[in-house]
């Protein structure tokens, strides 16, 4: 979990320029897939859910601004120890545990969400508006 | 959310900050009477003033200007014999309640002190500490005015032995019943929050309804300007206030105050000097070390992973926001409503001050000590009965205390 924090390297690809890498994907082989990662001043936490997937998402959580990188991994997402809300690996909050039971609230809720690719043993995020560019190829790092 | 302006406007409370005013209306936790065993300069750091407290010509305490460079770190404590102090600074009258010492730093006379249970009890049921967190000092008030949280930081995915937690919050049985009260906590957290506005500041009430046609009642206080008064144990009471160190710094300063037995001092300084450094009262477990996380622990026993320490778990969420939490970005729910209505509370105030007036709580036209309780505590009753239950609990606790604890 937190580590120090990296500069991310620009992704040297003609056709991906705007995809960096944020981390190794050995960074993530521990019992709790969570770290920290700054891009661009923007600050970031990168885990790999129950699914083996990965998330990239705003690192405060939306509700009041609690630190999702202490979170718990768990249920197929990260969940802020605050108060309870649910994130997947979209930043879509699923669920709000200390809301009325009929609140539909959490819809509405949803963390910056950064696209993440793995390659060759690196973790790349998109960064730019839009849609990604087209994922970078197998070995374009080479 | 709310836009930057409004959020500075809340948060800010240097001598010119309009927040900075409200509070100067009010008696501040300057330091522990037990801090005098540093010497007879004492060092205190409060809303942005570099102060120390020191004995005048008079022989009274008094909090005087302190000489200070300005890369001086929020809460440092220099030696007494360092101390140099400023003449041509502002000299701020104190008073001793129960070992901690209160200043008045604002204009005109100082208001009477309200007649809460921490202010009338006995010395020997009265206990003081301080620690300090890293931020700013409302999201340090915030946390202590919401009550669903502590069914999510402060879960325990197993129950202690309660019996082992004497000076603890949430270790004891709730209420009169033989259920730990971090089993409540965690099987009910969606509790119905009620926010009333009272003469000192709130009463909140918050009900979690059982499976069994009973409510479990859980009562604390938002006392105005920045204190929380809730209950601990079924014997004591917590009255805490956030006090600026400067806009990025606090101290959290605590009066336990016990109903039925003399607090026992030892124990608790014991269990929070264990926490804490000195002479900066600074906690052990902190942003630099990650708390102590251990996510085998949040798997297993605790829902941060950060030990049995609740205060540890507040600290970490509040600090975790960034120095001052940036209320452009959230989103209140139902489970905040007390901090939307302090917030409004906050707001009329600074409004008030600014346009010269003192219609402000405990102050104006009100007279502090007719201002007695809050009641704090946690009672379970039938659900239909809740409100007479737990004013029952209360009189039942205070007609069986040795102080004069009537309300």
């Amino acid at each position: 979990m937190p580590r120090t924090e990296n500069t991310p390297q620009i992704y040297l690809s003609e056709d991906a320029a705007h995809w960096v890498v944020v981390a190794k994907g050995a960074e993530l082989d521990i019992p709790r897939p969570v770290i920290p990662v700054t891009l661009h001043g923007q600050r970031l936490v990168l885990f790999r859910d129950d699914e083996g997937k990965l998330g990239l998402i705003g690192r405060n959580c939306p509700h009041r601004g609690a630190d999702l990188c202490f979170g718990r991994l768990e249920d197929n997402g990260l969940r802020c120890p605050f108060h309870g809300w649910h994130f997947d690996r979209n930043g879509q909050c699923v669920e709000q545990p200390a809301e009325p039971e009929d609140s539909m609230m959490y819809q509405q809720i949803k963390v910056p969400m950064i696209p993440v690719v793995e390659r060759d043993g690196e973790i790349l995020a998109y960064i730019g508006e839009g849609t990604p560019a087209p994922e970078p190829k197998e070995g374009a790092t080479k | 959310m709310i836009s930057q302006d409004l959020n500075d406007r809340i948060t800010r409370i240097g001598p010119k900050a309009p927040a900075g005013a409200v509070l100067r209306r009010y008696w501040q936790p300057a330091a522990l009477a037990e801090e005098l065993a540093h010497g007879d300069h004492v060092p205190v750091n409060l809303l942005g003033e570099r102060l120390v407290l020191l004995r005048d010509d008079d022989g009274d305490l008094v909090l005087a200007t302190r000489i200070a460079s300005t890369d001086e770190p929020p809460a440092f404590y220099p030696d007494a014999k360092d101390i140099e102090i400023d003449k041509s600074g502002p000299v701020y009258p104190v008073e001793n309640r129960k070992g901690l010492f209160f200043a008045y730093m604002g204009s005109g006379t100082p208001p009477e002190f309200p007649n809460f249970d921490c202010f009338r009890a006995p010395d020997s049921h009265v206990f003081a500490f301080k620690g300090l967190w890293e931020c700013n000092w409302l999201q340090a008030l915030e946390i202590g005015i919401d009550p669903a949280h502590a069914s999510f930081l402060h879960r325990f995915l197993e129950d202690e032995d309660t019996s082992e937690g004497y000076g603890k919050q949430f270790r004891d049985k709730a209420a009169d019943t033989n259920i730990p009260m971090t089993q409540i906590l965690r099987e009910y957290p969606r509790p119905s929050i009620e926010v009333e506005e009272t003469d000192f500041g709130l009463k909140i009430t918050a009900l979690r309804a059982l499976d069994n046609g009973q409510t479990h009642v859980r009562v604390t206080n938002q006392i105005f300007p920045e204190a929380i008064c809730i209950p601990m144990s079924r014997e004591m009471t917590i009255t805490q206030w956030h006090v600026p160190i400067d806009d990025e710094t606090c101290y959290w300063y605590t009066m336990f105050t016990s109903f039925q037995n003399p607090v026992n001092k030892d124990l608790m300084r014991e269990q929070r000097l264990k926490e804490h450094r000195l002479p900066d009262y600074a906690p052990l477990k902190n942003r630099t070390n990650d708390y102590h996380f251990d996510p085998a622990e949040q798997a297993t026993t605790t829902y941060t992973g950060m030990g049995l320490d609740i205060n540890v778990h507040d600290q970490w969420a509040v600090e975790g926001m960034g120095s001052i939490q940036d209320r452009t970005q959230e989103h209140l729910g139902r489970s905040d409503a007390a901090i939307i209505r302090y917030r409004r509370m906050l707001r009329a105030a600074i409004s008030a001050v600014e346009d010269g007036g003192d219609d402000l709580p405990m102050r104006g036209a009100m007279t502090p000590s007719e201002i007695v309780g809050p009641l704090s505590n946690d009672a379970i009753a039938d659900s239909a009965d809740w409100l007479n239950a737990s004013q029952q609990a209360d009189m039942a606790r205070r007609a069986e205390c040795p102080w004069d604890a009537t309300v």
